[in-house]
C-alpha cells in the first residue's frame, strides 16, 4: 500500500448481523478511497449512509467484515497504525471526574506524550481553544460546545499528522465555528491532513478541498469541491426589462427566465446565448445588475448525487 | 517499553481517578478506617510479664488470665475470616462498575483510537481496579496489624497473610467481574455473578455431604467438576484462618489455589478475547 495516503481503503466492507433474526445490514459496502497527505477532505451523506462506521472502521473500533483499511501505509488494525491519528468522536464522553486538563493529560499519556511536553502542550492547547481559564474546572461543569473545543485540544495533544474529526462544530456557536475553522486552516499549512465526517454541508464547503459523499454505505461521488461545484452556463440579472424582451430572450436556445423581487434573472447553457441577450438588453435600453458563471452548492451536489443513486436503486 | 510502562500508569491513574470520583475509593476507605478505629478504643490488653494478659473487650474483663499469643492468634483469625468475606464482597461492590463504566459509547471510541492495544487498555483498568482494592486492604490490615502489635508486643507476620490471600481471591473474582463486563457491560450483572458464587462456594465444599446426597455416580462427577471449575472462595477462606492462626493447612489446599487461579486466568483470557473481538 501507498504511503503517499494519509488513508487509503480497498473494498471495506462491513456488515452488521443481528445475532435471532438472521438479518443483515451493510453499513459500509465496498468502500474503495484514497485520501492524500495533507488534504482536507469531508466525508458527507445523510444519517446512517455509513460515514461514523467508516470512521470506527479506519480506527479499529469496528472489525471489518470484508476489504482493506490503511492509515499512512499502515493496516489500520495496527495500533501503531492510530499513532499519528488525532480523534475526536461525535457524541463524545469525556469522563466528568477530570478536569479539562487532567484529561488532556490522560489522553496524552495514552498517545505516548512524555510528561514534560504534556506539561508544556495542554496550557498551550488551551490557550489555543479559548479554555485557558478553564483547565483546572472539572468537564461536568463545562458546557457542549466547550467539550467540544477541549475535545478538539485533546485531538491535537499529540501533534498527529492525521486529525479525523466527527461532527467538530456540533453544539459549538458560529464565534467558536470560525476560531475552529481558523484553527483547522493554520494546521492544513503545516501540513496535517484533516478529514472531516459532517451532515453540515455548508461547513464542509467552507473548509474542505476535497469531498466523498456516501449513501447507503456505498461511495457514490468524490472529487474536489471545487470541481463539483462547478455549474455549466451564465448567471444574468437585469432591472426593468419589458414582457416583450422577456418572451424575446425566452426564444434563445437554452435559455431559462424568472421575475424575482421584481429583478429579471435568467440562466443560460452557452456563452454565446449570454451575449445575444446582452445586445437584446442593451439595445432596450435595461439595465445588467450582474453576470456571472453558473455555480452550484455543495448541498445541490449533494442532493443530486444521493437522489440519482436513489433513482438507479429504483 | 518506558512507553508501555507510562501509558500504563496513565490507565492505573485514571481508574483511580473514577474510583475517587464514584466515591467506591473513600466509601471501602472509610469503612476500613472505622474498623481501625473500633478496634483501636475497645480492645484494652494488659500483658503481665509478658506471659499471661487480661483482656477487655467493650469494658469488661475477661475472668481468666489468658494467653496473649493465643489471644492475638484468635483474635487475627476472626479478623482475617472478616476481612476474608466483608473485605471481597466489599470490594465486588465498589469494582463492579468500573469495567462496564469504561466502555460507555463516546468514551471507549477515544480510547480504542489512541495507539494502544485492546489488552493493554484492558489489562490496564484490571490493574488499576487490584491496586485500588489493594491500597485499601493494605490499610485495613496493616493498620489492624500494627494496633494488635502495640497492644499486645506481639508482631505476628503469619496475619498478613490475610492480605495475600484477600488479595489472591479478590484478583481471580476480578477476572470474572472483567468478563462479565466486557460481555454485558452491565455493572449489575458484574456484581451479581461472582457475589452468587460466594454464595454458593460454602455449599460446594461440602463434598462429603454432597457424596451422601447425591446417589447416581455421574451427578457425583458432575459436582466434583464444578466444584473444581469454580473458585473456591470456602476453602480458601478456611485456610487464610488457619494460616492466621498458625495451624497447618488442611489436606489439598494447595489444589484449591491452583484450581483457583486458573479460573481466574481462564475467566480474564476471556474477558480479553471478547474484547479484542467486540465491535465499538
Amino acid at each position: 500500500m501507498n504511503g503517499d495516503y494519509a488513508i487509503e481503503t480497498d473494498g471495506l466492507t462491513k456488515v452488521y448481523r443481528s445475532a435471532f433474526r438472521r438479518r443483515e445490514v451493510r453499513a459500509v459496502d465496498g468502500l474503495s478511497l484514497r485520501v492524500p497527505r495533507g488534504a482536507t477532505f469531508g466525508l458527507l451523506g445523510p444519517n446512517g449512509a455509513g460515514k461514523t462506521t467508516f470512521v470506527k472502521l479506519l480506527l479499529a473500533s469496528v472489525r471489518p467484515t470484508a476489504g482493506s483499511a490503511f492509515l499512512f501505509g499502515r493496516p489500520c488494525w495496527e495500533a501503531e497504525a492510530r499513532r499519528p491519528v488525532g480523534y475526536l468522536p461525535e457524541n463524545h464522553r469525556f469522563p466528568t471526574y477530570q478536569t479539562g486538563a487532567g484529561m488532556l493529560d490522560c489522553y496524552a499519556a495514552l498517545s505516548g506524550v512524555d510528561a514534560a511536553e504534556r506539561r508544556r502542550r495542554i496550557p498551550e492547547l488551551l490557550e489555543l481553544v479559548g479554555l485557558k481559564d478553564w483547565g483546572d474546572i472539572r468537564l461536568g461543569k463545562y458546557s457542549k460546545g466547550m467539550l467540544q473545543r477541549v475535545g478538539l485540544a485533546q485531538a491535537l495533544i499529540h501533534r498527529p499528522r492525521l486529525l479525523m474529526l466527527d461532527e467538530p462544530s456540533d453544539g459549538v456557536d458560529p464565534v467558536g465555528r470560525i476560531h475552529i475553522r481558523e484553527i483547522l486552516r493554520e494546521l492544513e499549512q503545516q501540513g496535517v491532513t484533516v478529514f472531516i465526517n459532517s451532515h453540515l454541508l455548508g461547513e464542509v464547503e467552507l473548509f474542505c478541498r476535497d469531498v466523498a459523499i456516501l449513501h447507503k454505505g456505498r461511495l457514490v461521488l468524490t472529487g474536489a469541491v471545487k470541481d463539483l461545484t462547478l455549474g455549466k452556463g451564465y448567471e444574468l440579472s437585469a432591472k426593468s426589462v419589458p414582457e416583450s424582451l422577456q418572451a424575446e430572450v425566452l426564444k434563445l436556445p437554452g435559455a431559462s427566465s424568472a421575475c424575482v423581487n421584481g429583478a429579471f434573472q435568467a440562466r443560460f447553457d452557452s456563452r454565446e446565448t449570454a451575449n445575444r441577450t446582452i445586445d437584446l438588453l442593451r439595445s432596450g435600453n435595461c439595465e445588467i445588475d450582474s453576470l456571472a458563471a453558473r455555480t452550484s452548492t455543495l448541498e445541490e451536489v449533494f442532493l443530486a448525487a444521493v437522489k440519482g443513486q436513489d433513482g438507479k436503486a429504483a | 517499553m518506558k512507553r508501555n510502562l507510562a501509558v500504563t500508569a496513565a490507565l492505573v491513574k485514571d481508574t483511580f481517578r473514577e474510583a475517587l470520583a464514584r466515591k467506591v475509593f473513600w466509601g471501602f476507605y472509610g469503612l476500613s478506617t472505622l474498623c481501625i478505629i473500633f478496634f483501636l478504643f475497645i480492645l484494652k490488653i494488659d500483658l503481665v510479664e509478658g506471659a499471661t494478659a487480661s483482656v477487655s473487650l467493650f469494658g469488661k474483663t475477661a475472668d481468666q488470665a489468658i494467653n496473649p499469643a493465643e489471644f492475638v492468634r484468635t483474635v487475627c483469625g476472626a479478623i482475617a475470616v472478616f476481612l476474608y468475606t466483608w473485605g471481597l464482597a466489599l470490594a465486588i461492590f465498589a469494582s463492579g462498575s468500573l469495567v462496564p463504566g469504561m466502555l460507555e459509547p463516546g468514551r471507549i471510541e477515544l480510547l480504542l483510537s489512541k495507539p494502544l492495544s485492546r489488552a493493554h487498555l484492558l489489562l490496564g483498568r484490571y490493574l488499576g481496579i487490584l491496586l485500588v482494592v489493594t491500597a485499601n486492604i493494605v490499610w485495613l490490615v496493616m493498620g489492624l496489624w500494627v494496633i494488635l502489635g502495640l497492644k499486645t508486643h506481639i508482631w505476628d507476620p503469619s496475619f498478613l497473610a490475610a492480605c495475600a490471600s484477600a488479595l489472591f481471591i479478590f484478583a481471580v473474582m476480578l477476572g470474572l467481574i472483567t468478563l462479565l463486563g466486557v460481555l454485558w457491560e452491565s455493572a449489575a450483572l458484574s456484581v451479581m455473578v461472582p457475589v452468587a458464587l460466594m454464595l454458593l462456594s460454602p455449599i460446594l465444599s461440602q463434598s462429603k455431604f454432597a457424596d451422601r446426597l447425591l446417589s447416581s455416580e455421574w451427578s457425583r462427577q458432575l459436582y466434583r467438576v464444578i466444584y473444581h471449575m469454580l473458585p473456591k472462595v470456602y476453602d480458601l477462606g478456611h485456610m487464610t484462618l488457619e494460616i492466621a492462626r498458625r495451624q497447618p493447612l488442611p489436606e489439598g489446599a494447595w489444589l484449591a489455589v491452583a484450581t483457583t487461579a486458573l479460573f481466574g486466568c481462564a475467566t480474564l483470557a476471556g474477558g480479553l478475547w471478547v474484547f479484542s473481538r467486540r465491535d465499538f
